[in-house]
């Protein structure tokens, strides 16, 4: 499972991952798919960034169950606590 | 989120999280860390160890919060290698305690159950009729094959257990981090044996120590876990061998299954068949014929208060 929230991000940015994945509502984004194809959506989401912000959730097998990845919101960073995922703020 | 219910299973739960001089208090209704460069949001019910290392202030309501989701919190030494002191919420019931109290103080049983202990570090089955001793000095061996193998296959060089506890600097690096990862293992096993109500007293290989019973389940996982944790973080040379070897020791605690097999594995062992999951809301007055008799209610005659009154 894969989710992605985008926020002010180019409309046609939006249009290229509504082809592997469901808009459940404006700018989230949920599917499955492998851990190839999900990475090079990372890849292609980031470069067609612009001004915004993206938040990537998907499933591993960590203690949690899943993991995530972000860029572009300055006021909230994921941090990586010795294997524990934290959202730190300031 | 009040029911016993809601309360996360230690199954279902991160293991530990070690902080150090940070501050933390009640955000909202959760708990935040907060440290000069940030703060973070701790997910508290959903945690089974706080590991508080040295600097870390925390505010009463912090604790109240870490409680009600029922989080074991940990005041440890630096890198969590000391262990200082644990403040852990009331478990709900008090049956896993009387069974192993009975269990422990029947020599019969006791050794029933440090022959399982033993039995359950073992993939195969032993032949029946070995003696204690005997069974003891085959652990031993598998022990040190299993340090010779990870000396082998990580290429770090092993000289034996070695360390001090005033001088944790002075030990080799693959000694440090299998103190910082036993430590973690140690305070996840003492989360999850306080949380469903055993003593950690009540040893049954190690006796004599307030922590016994907890070295004993720790010992039923470290070949698995620590062990090699810290060989690989030994392996890696990096600087932060101890902050390395809890990851790995994370994330073998995940392959390992650990939250999610621990009680089930202690109850086993400890032959503890049915147990209801939620207690009486009101406990029970012991009584030397019955066994016991329902509390919260007055079992004076009714006439005698009303000659008093």
């Amino acid at each position: 499972m894969v989710v992605f929230v985008l926020e002010n991000v180019p409309a046609s940015l939006r249009g290229d991952l509504s082809r592997w994945l469901f808009e459940v509502r404006a700018g989230v984004f949920a599917g499955r798919v492998s851990a190839l194809v999900r990475d090079e959506l990372w890849a292609m989401v980031t470069s067609h960034l612009g001004n915004g912000s993206v938040l990537m959730l998907y499933s591993t097998n960590s203690e949690r169950g899943f993991w995530a990845r972000s860029l572009g919101d300055p006021s909230r960073q994921l941090v990586d606590i010795e294997g524990v995922l934290l959202v730190k703020t300031h | 989120m009040s029911s016993l219910r809601s309360i996360p299973k230690i199954r279902d739960s991160i293991s530990y999280v070690y902080v150090e001089r940070c501050r933390i208090e009640q955000d909202a209704k959760a708990i935040a860390v907060l440290q000069e460069q940030g703060r973070y949001v701790i997910p508290c019910a959903s945690l089974t160890t706080l590991m508080l290392g040295p600097g870390s202030v925390i505010t009463h309501a912090a604790i109240k919060n870490l409680a009600d989701g029922s989080c074991s919190v940990q005041w440890v030494g630096e890198d969590g290698l000391r262990f200082y002191a644990n403040g852990s919420h009331p478990s709900s019931s008090v049956e896993r305690l009387y069974h192993q109290a009975r269990l422990w103080a029947d020599p019969a049983q006791h050794l029933a159950v440090v022959r399982r202990m033993y039995m359950f570090r073992f993939s195969e089955p032993l032949e029946d009729g070995l003696t204690l001793q005997q069974i003891r000095g085959i652990e031993g061996v598998r022990v040190r094959t299993t340090y010779s193998r990870l000396r082998k296959q990580t290429g770090v060089e092993w000289k034996g257990r070695d360390y001090k506890l005033t001088k944790w600097e002075d030990s080799d690096p693959v000694n440090r981090a299998l103190s910082a990862a036993n430590a973690c293992l140690y305070s996840v096993c003492q989360a999850a044996l306080n949380a469903v109500g055993y003593s950690t007293s009540l040893g049954f290989v190690h006796t004599g120590k307030p922590l016994s019973f907890v070295y004993d389940v720790a010992d039923l996982y470290k070949t698995e876990t620590t062990i090699p944790a810290a060989f690989e973080a030994a392996a890696e040379m990096g600087l932060e061998v101890e902050s390395r070897a809890r990851q790995l020791c994370r994330e073998k605690f995940v392959e390992q299954r650990l939250m999610q097999k621990i009680i089930g594995d202690v109850d086993s062992i400890l032959g503890l068949k049915s147990l209801k999951e939620e207690a009486d809301p009101v406990g029970h007055l012991w009584d030397n014929q019955g066994g016991s008799v329902h509390g919260g209610r007055s079992y004076g005659d009714p006439l005698d208060e009303q000659e008093k009154g």
